[in-house]
This record gives structure tokens, sequence and C-alpha cells, in this order.
């Protein structure tokens, strides 16, 4: 509980429409996506930079933590007050500040949701090119935050290549434009760093991004296999061939079942695995590349190669794959969301180690992931008013990702490291490379009170034996 | 110099051996930065030799300047203080090479044409292209984010560096990213040392996405008497669905150093460079849909190059900075950031920066959003005649000016020595420059990592 003199402060400089602190009024945003928890003891909404101003003014002088959150769609946790203190909800501010069609750069307020930025531009042939599942949901101040990808990252990049400048709010509330609308600004990267730094060393009030032209042609197959292997070894091989789809996605036969019952995709539900494969360029390009993927798929023994007719077959077959998590939550009580990164020619013998593990702990684990850059998406369905089986998910979720590191890979493709991964990253980096990281964060936020607990091993004890908060009902999805 | 810088310099040499430990004033010449000239150079074998260098060197405040093919000491202000210079040529080893993933990690000292030798057998590349290709090394262009003409469709270094490994200003061997082609765990600093100028480490390693090589390509020159008219198609270019690998404009008067040896582009022309890659159908589809175009935008030619005319011409484009460079020792050489919605405007500002300082220039627009602009005396004086001196001295506040009136961010690559004690290459600082100090402390505590030649006398 905040002391309501603090409250007070609050609304006087938000307006009491902005401020919320009754129990029942924090409970939304105890949750994001993620299988963690974390309670505010206040809620604020922000819609200028003015306003993120004077939140920031409150924290320093009054020593409380801000946590910025977007829609909470994240899957890491990294928008939950793991410390309490202030939630500041970006979501209202929600404008789009200018859009330059000339020169392919539009200015957002960190509101802004994914999808609507691709709206305002569309009628123009352009887009703003990362897509995470949530798009439709998910904020582009959230995405620049976790540095969000998407299935179309695989040929365009995440969020952090198409991001050219920012202006921050640091902790003690001065304002700072970093970056620009032109390339090479002089001086260090900042907007680099910022990207994905997870809220950590700054709010953000204002982005810039780049707007890419729409493809004159997009081809997208859906490759039908009995085998797993024979699904992985096909991407391993697309990858091999020098071929770049713009999109590469696995679902695994449990997963498109679960999702076929929901969405009705028209993924056959006797099949092993499914890739959903995208190609776009010019009209020559799009053709010659999927006659030349569809030759890699049959020749790793796809029983059928599928191209979508038009938009709405196109459109359906997506609807499978972004509502994927969706549909495992109509069957299960709650599932845990994997998010590793393996070397590409390793994809077989990964889904072999994840079937395998699976086993080991007693659960089905699903596969849907972007088999084009490597990043697995393993869902470990359990039930978490079974604090056993959530331990035991928990295990099996560690035991993938120390393989994942194991080959080279990350613990973390897309969904950030947040408070799920944080005392996993002793495994992939040294001592050394994270006090370099942390003195970063404190050279930014120097009293620590932006997103607080985050990123970094709190040095708890390691990921397979920390008790994770428990959470409750069904997770959203990504 | 003192006793016990000195006595560290001793025990630098011990962590090399003598054979690589140069105290010779000739052998040490090439390594002069700015006219200063080390007292040392130390050719490390490993990071961990790097490390212990530069955490002896930390604790009698030695400076150190890390290099590699020394084709990029002339970039940035002058250094404060210069005792080592750091020579990395040794550390050229291939750390990992998966064709079948295309990921690569690398030493910083391998010379990028080496590198893409390796590559190539393999049908694949590193989209660098930046100038003095032969010889630079990959931790060469990463420290100064050298671009060229592939930047256009593959970006730069910070699209395509997946990783890093560097030793900071305290000596300790630090990275972040990976090897896996997406990773979003801790914080990008491999992003920060990119173009920082060796001021906030001495890059050991770099992991990359490497890419195919394009089955097919084509090379296209559309030559224009007027920029308004190249500038049209490079806005049709824009609004069409055709994705070229290179769009660069080449004023009429960087045509005389642009002789590629096949025949110059054609004279008193603005020329459109437009490479397209891919499969066959895809070259041609650009060809015809290009052809079309400049008809529209009133090309007076159009050629579609042979192989050997497209292998001398891409070479001299990206070349075209050092060229510029070998043509006089007074040649000052900008990079203007800027929109494609303003380069008619930075074009001109620049001929008339130059036209009122009787000074001659040369341009170069890349459609990704720089101009490239070279401006010097031409008259035959004394090389530090106050006169022309005071002259580019004039010019440049005129053009850090003028850019920054229409939105444009100016910095001078290369420039005399003279002209860089009497202004700062680096422009007017941003908003920016306090919280750029702050990371330098955090990496570079002790100020020793190319002192003085940063942003805002980092």
């Amino acid at each position: 509980m905040m002391d309501p003199t603090l409250i007070a402060e609050l609304e006087q400089a938000l307006g009491p429409a902005n401020v919320f602190s009754k129990p029942e009024e924090l409970l939304l945003y105890v949750y994001d996506g993620s299988v963690e928890h974390g309670r505010p003891d206040c809620v604020v909404f922000v819609r200028t930079t003015g306003d993120v101003v004077a939140v920031a003014r409150f924290s320093n002088q009054r020593g409380v933590p801000i946590v910025g959150r977007g829609a909470g769609t994240g899957l890491s946790g990294g928008a939950l007050a793991r410390d309490g203190g202030v939630q500041i909800v970006f979501s209202r501010m929600n404008r789009s500040l200018g859009i330059d069609f000339e020169n392919q750069r539009a200015v957002v307020q960190p509101g802004v949701v994914n999808y609507e930025l691709t709206r305002a531009v569309e009628h123009a042939d352009l887009y703003y090119a990362p897509d995470p599942s949530s798009q439709k949901a998910c904020t582009i101040g959230g995405n620049v935050a976790e540095n969000a990808g998407g299935p179309h990252t695989l040929a365009y990049g995440v969020t952090t290549n198409h991001v050219l400048g920012l202006e921050l709010v640091l902790p003690d509330g001065e304002v700072v434009r970093i970056g620009g609308k032109t390339p090479d600004t002089p001086g260090y990267d900042l907007t680099g760093l910022l990207v994905g730094s997870e809220g950590t060393l700054a709010l953000i009030t204002e982005i810039t991004v780049k707007l890419l032209r729409k493809p004159e042609a997009v081809k997208t197959l859906l490759a039908v296999y009995d085998a797993v292997d024979d699904a992985t070894e096909t991407v391993a091989e697309i990858t091999a061939r020098g071929i770049t789809p713009a999109a590469c996605e696995m679902l695994d036969g449990w997963t498109l079942r679960a999702v076929e019952a929901y969405v009705h995709a028209g993924f056959p539900l006797d099949s092993a695995a499914v890739l959903l494969i995208e190609i776009e360029g010019l009209r020559e390009a799009t053709e010659a590349q999927a006659l030349a993927v569809a030759e890699v798929c049959r020749a790793n023994k796809a029983r059928e190669v599928r191209v979508a007719r038009d938009d709405r077959e196109r459109e359906l077959l997506w609807k499978g794959r972004k509502n994927a998590f969706g549909a495992v939550g109509r069957i299960s009580p709650s599932y845990y969301v994997q998010d590793g990164v393996i070397p590409r020619s390793k994809l077989p013998a990964t889904l072999r180690r994840v079937n395998e593990i699976g086993t080991k702990y007693g659960f089905e684990i699903g596969n849907i992931f972007h088999a084009g850059d490597g990043n697995l998406h393993p869902i470990i369905l359990f039930d978490p008013r079974d604090r056993e089986q959530y331990k035991r998910a928990a295990s099996a979720a560690h035991e993938i990702m120390e393989w994942c590191v194991s080959l080279g890979g990350s613990i973390t493709g897309e969904h950030g490291v947040g408070m799920e991964k944080s005392e996993m990253m002793p495994a992939l980096f040294s001592p050394a490379d994270l006090d370099a990281m942390k003195r970063i964060r404190d050279a930014f936020n120097p009293a620590g009170l932006l997103n607080p607990g985050k990123m970094f091993p709190l040095g708890k004890g390691c990921g397979e034996t920390r008790v994770r908060p428990l959470p409750v009902g069904t997770s959203a999805g990504s | 110099m003192s006793a016990l810088a000195s006595a560290a310099l001793q025990q630098i040499e011990k962590i090399v051996a003598s054979a690589n430990f140069v105290t010779d004033p000739t052998a040490l010449a090439p390594y002069e930065v700015d006219g200063l000239r080390p007292t040392a150079v130390a050719r490390p074998y490993s990071p961990e030799e790097t490390a212990e260098i530069v955490r002896v060197a930390a604790a009698e405040k030695l400076a150190v300047i890390a290099s590699g093919a020394r084709t990029k000491l002339g970039m940035g202000a002058p250094p404060s203080q210069y005792d080592l210079a750091l020579d990395l040529t040794r550390l050229r080893r291939v750390i990992a090479y998966d064709p079948a993933d295309l990921t690569l990690s690398v030493e910083a000292g391998i010379r990028v044409a080496d590198l893409q030798k390796v590559l190539g057998e393999q049908g694949q590349f590193l989209p660098f292209a930046s100038p003095f290709a032969k010889s630079c090394t990959v931790g060469g262009v990463l420290a100064s984010n050298a671009t060229g003409p592939l930047r256009h469709s593959y970006g730069t270094a910070r699209d395509f560096t997946l990783g890093m490994e560097f030793v900071d200003g305290s000596g300790t061997r630090t990275k972040s990213g990976g090897r896996v082609v997406k990773n979003v765990a801790g914080m990008d600093l491999h992003k920060l040392m990119i173009g920082s100028l060796g001021t906030l480490g001495v890059i050991t390693s770099a992991n990359f996405k490497t890419f195919p090589l394009p089955q097919a390509s084509g090379t296209f020159v559309i030559s224009y008497l007027r920029l308004a008219e190249a500038l049209a198609l490079r806005a049709a270019l824009a609004a069409s669905v055709l994705s070229p690998q290179v769009l660069d404009i080449v004023s009429p008067d960087a045509v005389p150093f642009l002789d590629s040896g096949s025949g110059p582009l054609p004279a008193e022309r603005w020329s459109v460079i437009v490479a397209a890659g891919g499969d066959q159908r895809v070259v041609e589809r650009h060809a015809a849909d290009i052809e079309q175009m400049a008809a529209q935008t009133g090309a007076d030619n159009f050629a579609a190059l042979e192989e050997a005319a497209r292998q001398g011409l891409w070479e001299a484009v990206r070349e075209l900075p050092a060229t510029l460079l070998a043509t006089s020792k007074r040649v000052v050489f900008w990079k203007i950031s800027s929109l494609p919605g303003s380069f008619a405007t930075v074009i001109s500002e620049v001929d008339r920066t130059a036209r009122e300082n009787s000074l001659r220039a040369a341009t170069l627009i890349r459609a990704a959003g720089l101009v490239y602009a070279a401006l010097w005396p031409t008259e035959v004086d004394p090389e530090d005649d106050p006169a022309t001196m005071n002259r580019l001295q004039r010019a440049a506040a005129q053009l850090f000016a003028r850019s920054a009136d229409v939105g444009a961010r100016a910095v001078i690559e290369w420039c005399p020595l003279e002209l860089k004690r009497r202004i700062s290459i680096w422009g007017p600082p941003g908003e920016d420059a306090a919280l750029m100090r702050r990371v330098k402390k955090v990496f570079d505590p002790e100020n020793i990592l190319s002192p003085g030649r940063f942003v805002g006398g980092i």
C-alpha cells in the first residue's frame, strides 16, 4: 500500500481520474502475458511527455520505483512491478505525431498499437515491419523496451533495426532526444542501446521508426509432414541454400490440432508438423523462390505443399499461427511459453531433445516457432493450482534453455529477459559482462528506481530452485 | 615519459614478447595520429594479451589507440594524449564459421578482403563494401562504422553484427550479444562500440550474420543534366516495388574521380548508379522498369553495364572517399546525414559554401540518407597557408550551420590537421552529449582509450 499522501500527490499532478490505487483497480496490472506476477502500489495513466516528467520527478523525490507498461502482452514479466511502486501505463499516450511519407518515417507516442501504425500508412503502400503475434494489441513502446520480434523479422529484422530515434525521460525528469530521423547521427548509438533495455535505462516518450514499402507479391506455402524431423530438416536446408523467406514458421502436430479446433485454418489434423513459409518480393522473385522452397519441402518428404490461393486463404493460415497461444489457452488451465534460440542447423536435434525433456517431466510440450531463425517457442501445459506441477514445468523450461545455451544459442530471442529469465543470465554472460551492463544501467538509472529487479540475476538462487509466484488463471497469448 | 610510465611499457613488452613490441622511431611513424607519435607499439596475439596490456596502461594512465590496417586513423579529433599504439593485426583468426547457419565469429584484426575470400568459397559474403577495402580490418570498419554503397539494402554493421567481445578501458574482457541470428538477452553493448572510434573499448572479436551472394546482379547508370531529375528517379524507385541493392547519385564534379578504367561516367552529368541482385529474372525486371523510369524522368543516358565495367565502377564508387582524399592534402570530407526530401537543399548548400569560399566540391548522395561532400582549395600554395585555412574554417562553420538549418547532421570525417585544431569536426554538440559522457565513463573511467578523438571532446 502506498501512503495516501503520495497518492494525493500523483492525483494532483495527473488528475484523480488518471490514478488507480484501490486493490480491485490494481488487480489487472498484477499480470502480463507471462506466468509471472508483480503488484504495483498504484497505477497512473500518462498522455504527454510532461506527465511522464511529473511521474519521474515524483519517483526521484520519493524514492518510489516506476515500471512502464504498454498493453501488458509481454511474455517475460518485463512490465510487472516486481518491487511494487508506480505502474506508469502508456496505453493512452497513443498519438501518431507525424508520418513522413516521402522519407518513409513515422514519429509516434509509445502507446500507439503496433498494427495501428501499419493501418495508418497502408493506403500509401507502406507498413511497419516488426510484427509480434500480439501486434493488434501490443504497443510500439513495449516493442521498443523488449526489442520485440515476430514472424517476418526473419527477413526484415527485429524492432531495433527499424528504430532511428527516441525521446527519453531520465529518472530525474530530464528530457533528452537521441538519434533522429536521419541515419548515422553523430556520437554513440544510444538508440541501439536503449532498444531492448527493458525499461531499465529511461522512460521512452517518443519513437521515430522507418516504414517499409509493401512487396509486390506474397506467396504463402503450407508444407505438411508426417514426421517432425522432416520439417526441421527442411528448414535447415532452406537456410543452407541461402533462401531467405519473409517468414518460416513451424507448428507441430499437437499444436496444429489445438489451433485447428479453434481457428479452422485448414491444417491437416493427422499430420506430424506443418511449415508455414512466406515469400515476398517482386513477382518474378516470389515465383522462383516458391518453386525452390516447394522443391526442398518435397525432397524432405513433405506429403503435401499447398500454396494459398488468395488473401483470404493466406490470412486464415496466419490467423492459425498468430492465435496459436489463444488456442492452447482453451485446452489447458495455464501454459508456459519458452523463447529459446539455437543455430538453425540444430533444429532437428533440438526438437528431439525438447520431446525427451517433456517425457522426463511428464508434460506434453507443444512446439510452435519461428523456425527460420531458430527461435523456439515450446509450450508447456500445466495447472498452476498444482504447485508441484508448476515447479516441474519451471524445471523442464530451465532444461530446455540449458540445451539452447549449450548449442551456442540464447535464452530469449524476442520476449526479453524480464523477471522470468533474469536468473539464467549467468549461463550466457560472465560476471564481467553483467557488471558492464549493470554499470550502464546505473549510469542512466543511478537510484535503480526504473523497473527494478529485471534483466539481472537477483542472486536468490538459480531458476531451477527459485519458487515462482503462483500465477492465477490463464495467461494471455503473444 | 615518467619512470612509472617507462616501467609500465617494460611490463607491456613482457606481455607480448620483444618481437612484438616496437619503440624504434621509424617503425612508429606509421602509427602517428594527427602528428602525435606513440612511444611504443604492442602487437598482442590474443584477447587475453590485449586485456593485460590495457590493464597495465590503465594503471599508469597511458593513452592507447588501437588500430588494424591504419587506414582510418586520420578520422576523429586530434587525440589529447597518445602513448601506446595497439596493433591488432595478429588477432586475425576465424573463430567459427558455420555456412549452413549463415553465422560467423572472427577476431578483429582480420582483413575484410581476406574474410570475404573465406566466405566467397561458400557463396556468402559480409555486406561491408567500405573504402580502403583491400587492406581494412573488421575491427577498424566496426570502430569507425565505415559503410559503403551496400548499406542501401543491407543496412550498416549495427544491423548484421550479432555480438562482440571487447576490452574496456580498465582492461576487462566484456562481451554482449551472441552468435545466433535472433537474441535479446541483455543490453546491446556492441551497438555502442560500433562507430565509437576506439573510445569505449578495444574490439577483439565480433559475430556476424553472413549473406548469400546473389545469383545474378546488374548495375545500371542513368545520367541526367539536372539534379532534380536524378532525384525524381530516386523518388520513383522509392515509390516502386523494386528493391535495388545500391542507389547512389554522383555529382558532375565527382565524375572525374570515378574513372574506373573502363571509361568514365558521362561528363557534366548527375549519374544515378543502381545495382540489383538476386535471381536473373529479378535483375531483368529491374533493368526493364528502371529503363522506363529513366525515360519518364528525362534521363539522357541509360546504361546496363557489362561485368568488367560493373566491377570497375563498383570499386570506384566504394573507394571514392579514398580517391578524393588522395587528390589533395587539404580536402575536407563531410558526411551529412539527411533525409531524401532534403538532398537537393543540402547539395545546393554545399555548392553555395564552396562557391563563397572559392573551393572545389564533389558530392555523392547515398539514398539511404547520406550526402558525402568533399571541399578543397584548387590553387597551388603552401599547405599551411593561413589564408587558405581561414577559408576552410569559414566554410566549415557555414556548412555546419546550413546543414542544421535543413534538419541534417553534419560531421567532418577527414580534414587537414590545422583545421581540426581550429574547429570541432563533430559540429555543435547535441543534447545527448551528457549521456554520451556517462557512457564513456562507464567503459573508460581513466580516459585512456583514444582520448579526445570523439564527439564532445570524449
